[in-house]
């Protein structure tokens, strides 16, 4: 920019201090800073009238505020997920599974979800369809199949998808369901009228019915407390009704304090079944708990215990 | 999170570089990679966007020999700074055992730096983690531009700004130049290393 003339020697100094100010910040990627001080420059060139050459300092300026409002739209507008290279594919997988000491597939599925945390759909989409085939994390990555589908704006491969595996049996209906309510809410939220097979219920009744009717005759059940005046021993309590794998426990007032501890959807490891023909051992969850209101049990509580594993 | 294997008497801890954007945090891993190429165990990794700002992550592994008969490895990282990067930034701090924030000497940076240090903050808290006790140290960068007549933040002013409460140790610096580099790397590991010993020793 040529020099100003016809100032006095602190305004020059000033606007100097000032554009030499806009161009370190503009040098730094600092593009609202160096913006800002081109406005002053832009102001106290404006303002004063004694200036020569005022126009064409006036237009110099205003061509720098364009070409940093250029570059500032690159910044804001970049792209936010690029696809990376294979290699940086790799090193996302690997440096963000955490748990690659403990378990190999648990580090899978973390490297999975990296890669599209940092939205590298297609590069996930490969390894969630890996995981898919793993029982343990089947439905996890089912959900993020889909989710990848949406992401990369092929909402009809999602649907593809969802109608397939509702054809077949490797993902429960009480899980299926769950995927289509949230693609559907996908769909709706795009303004897109895309229904999906709603897979019966009464498939999973059956199912669970089998269940029930094959499940033994438990008569009472060992639980190992954790906390409370029993901790760290095997107490047991009569079962007073079983619904297949749901055991319903009467705790009598005085023995109230032994399950304090327990709440609903805690984790009951080393339980202990007992059966008219054998005692073996399971986990279960805590189903429901409740203390009893009114009438001849009034003040026991009711625990129900759901058994996941025996 | 810090990975011990004590058949092979090894440490490898995960240090970040935290700050606001464009204030030296990848500088200082270039300036790193460039000069301690002895203990560099691998490729510095630079995830950016065409005008060289950070998009994802720097990455840097480093060897920093034996300590008492344990061979210390590194692994550093930078998040992006900008605003709108916020959830890369939780996702690159996950599993951190030390951080360095780098802060912009530069007076325009001012509210910037403080804006940033409480996003380390609240996502740290995310992690179930506390930033008074996390091994933390603080660079003031870009010193050198207050030589160039730049308007930056006496030390006083960054230190009352951001070190208040924290009470860390903290270093002016010149990442561009190489200026307080090291030391705050090395402070930072010394802090680091000395957490993971009483984790160590709790764990035993």
């Amino acid at each position: 920019m040529s020099s100003v003339t016809g100032m006095k020697m602190g305004e020059k100094e000033n606007i100097k201090q000032l554009l030499q100010e806009a161009e370190l910040y503009k040098g730094q990627g600092l593009l609202s800073e160096a913006r800002l001080k081109y406005d002053e420059v832009s102001d106290l060139v404006r303002n004063n009238d004694k200036i020569k050459n005022k126009e064409k300092l006036l237009a110099g300026l205003a061509k720098k505020i364009n070409l940093l409002e250029v570059d500032t739209q690159k910044v804001e507008k970049g792209p936010s997920s690029p696809e990376l290279s294979s290699r940086a594919q790799d090193l996302i997988q690997k440096l963000f599974s955490f748990s690659k000491e403990e378990s190999e597939e648990e580090a899978a599925l973390e490297g999975a979800l990296a890669l599209a945390k940092f939205g590298q759909f297609e590069r996930a989409l490969a390894e969630f369809n890996k995981l898919f085939s793993n029982e343990t994390h089947r439905v996890v990555a089912a959900k993020n199949i889909l989710r990848c589908h949406i992401a990369l704006d092929s909402e009809e491969m999602a649907a593809d998808k969802y109608e397939e595996w509702a054809k077949g049996d490797v993902i429960s209906a009480g899980q299926l369901e769950k995927l289509r309510a949230f693609l559907e809410q996908v769909f709706e939220n795009k303004g897109l009228n895309r229904k999906l097979t709603k897979v019966s219920s009464a498939v999973e009744t059956v199912v669970e019915k089998k269940q029930e009717e094959e499940f033994i005759d438990i008569s009472s059940i060992g639980i190992l407390l954790e906390s409370g005046p029993g901790k760290g021993k095997v107490v047991e309590f009569d079962v007073n009704f079983q619904s297949g794998n749901l055991l319903s426990l009467i705790i009598s007032k005085k023995d109230g304090k032994l399950i304090e501890g327990l709440e609903v959807e805690n984790i009951l490891e080393d339980l202990q079944f007992y059966s008219p023909i054998a005692i073996f051992n399971g986990t279960g969850v805590v189903a429901a708990k409740s203390e009893i209101k009114s009438g001849p049990k009034q003040g026991d509580y009711c625990l129900d215990i759901k058994i996941t594993s025996t | 999170m810090a990975i011990f294997n004590l058949k092979k008497r090894e440490i490898e801890c995960k240090v970040v570089y935290y700050g606001p954007g464009r204030g030296g945090k990848t500088t200082n891993l270039e300036y790193l990679f460039k000069t301690f190429r002895k203990q560099i165990t691998g490729e510095m990794v630079s995830i950016n966007t065409e005008g060289d700002r950070t998009l994802f992550f720097d990455f840097l592994p480093m060897g920093l020999g034996k300590i008492k008969g344990c061979e210390i490895k590194v692994q550093l990282y930078t998040v992006p700074g900008q605003v709108q990067y916020s959830s890369t930034r939780k996702l690159v701090l996950r599993g951190v055992d030390g951080i360095v924030f780098v802060a912009d000497s530069l007076e325009v940076r001012r509210e910037k730096n403080m804006l940033s240090l409480k996003d380390l903050q609240a996502n740290l808290k995310e992690y179930g983690l506390n930033i008074f006790k996390v091994p933390l140290v603080l660079q003031y960068n870009k010193r050198d531009l207050g030589e160039q007549g730049i308007p930056v933040m006496p030390i006083e002013q960054l230190d009352h700004d951001l070190n208040r409460q924290l009470k860390v140790p903290s270093f002016p610096g010149s990442a561009l130049k190489g200026d307080g580099v090291g030391v705050a790397l090395k402070e930072c590991m010394k802090l680091t290393l000395k957490s993971l010993q009483k984790e160590l020793k709790w764990a035993q």
